[in-house]
């Protein structure tokens, strides 16, 4: 019966922000697949281990995330890092986000495509600020950044994605 | 923030990100439950458990060490050689001593590889009298006995250093 309502307890929990952690995950791995790994491991260790622990859960499975992710990262061989590095870390194009409606799809084709032309460091920070909802303390925590740092990364990053969809905007 | 940056913090918000596989969480069942197979009792974790049976663990540790080192105490009093009167501190036996099967089963893959007793103090103090009358000295040694476990696996090595004090009253000889 314990079992059960846990099962029941993290599943309700993971649908409510496995989506959101997934789509952090895509911005250190390689391809949705990894991703997806790199989610799956984090969580079992999260939820294994880590949930007893005080503190924002959200944050501390974002952390987990992101370690996970660069262990992933590190165990590649060099070709596969310099790939990555060449690719802005997203060798796929599998989508960050749910398919709009008609001609609503276009835009957000553009704006997916205008996000992987951003800096890694940028995109981080605004994915974590737009879709995770956290804080610039808690993003900051996250990155092992300053938050002053991480608001100014977010600053450019929105700076930098107006300018490549302004035409859209306003064409 | 000027309008336009609004308006475009607003846009993205308004995309929900993609939904995991529906494999996912298949996965992270299996994997949850491959590991309360293995480890039952997490079935039933509260809060802080984890790091309490982390610590139990350590504790379990250490306890076999203690054990293998009273062990090894134990066989080295029966069988060192007669004290001599040392006047400064000295390694008094650094050979290896061979693997205790039963200590090594306790202590996970470490298995005993050295023992060394470094007399540190010695003091006399002073004449005593026996039961029989008999007058005597008493003399207080101080050692650190060192014992040294190795994982031949993963070559790591473990020590532990106890503090032994010895008092040892010898029969005074009058000439």
């Amino acid at each position: 019966m314990e079992a059960t309502h846990e099962s029941a307890s993290w599943k309700a929990w993971f649908a409510a922000h496995g989506p959101k952690l997934l789509l952090c995950a895509r911005q250190w791995t390689r391809s949705l697949a990894d991703a997806e790994d790199v989610v799956q491991e984090a969580f079992v260790r999260y939820w294994r281990h880590q949930r007893g622990l005080p503190g924002d859960p959200q944050a501390l499975l974002l952390t987990s995330v992101r370690r996970a992710a660069l262990d992933l990262a590190r165990r590649r061989d060099r070709r596969e890092a310099r790939e990555d590095l060449a690719d802005g870390g997203l060798g796929d194009r599998d989508a960050f986000f749910e398919k709009l409606p008609g001609e609503g799809d276009e835009r957000r084709l553009e704006i997916e495509s205008a996000l992987r032309r951003l800096p890694p460091e940028q995109r981080e920070v605004l994915v974590l600020k737009i879709w995770q909802e956290f804080t610039f303390e808690q993003i900051g925590a996250a990155l092992e950044i300053s938050p002053n740092t991480a608001s100014s990364r977010y600053r450019y990053a929105l700076a930098a994605l107006r300018n490549q969809l302004e035409p859209l905007c306003h064409g | 923030m000027d309008e336009t940056l609004q308006e475009l913090e607003n846009e993205l918000a308004n995309l929900r990100p993609r939904q995991v596989s529906r494999a996912l969480p298949a996965r992270i069942e299996a994997a949850l439950a491959e590991g309360a197979g293995r480890t039952p009792s997490l079935r039933s974790t509260t809060a802080g458990a984890p790091v309490r049976r982390r610590h139990s663990a350590w504790f379990g540790w250490l306890a076999a060490a203690a054990t293998l080192a009273v062990a090894l105490t134990a066989v080295w009093w029966q069988t060192r050689p007669a004290p001599a009167a040392p006047l400064a501190p000295q390694v008094r036996n650094t050979a290896p001593v061979p693997p205790a099967p039963e200590a090594t089963v306790a202590a996970g893959h470490y298995r005993p590889v050295g023992a060394a007793s470094v007399l540190y103090d010695l003091r006399d103090e002073g004449d005593v009298v026996l039961d029989g009358g008999a007058p005597a000295r008493r003399v207080r040694y101080r050692y650190v006995d060192t014992y040294t476990w190795k994982n031949p696996a993963t070559n790591a090595s473990l020590k532990w250093s106890v503090p032994r004090e010895e008092v040892r009253v010898l029969p005074a000889v009058l000439h």
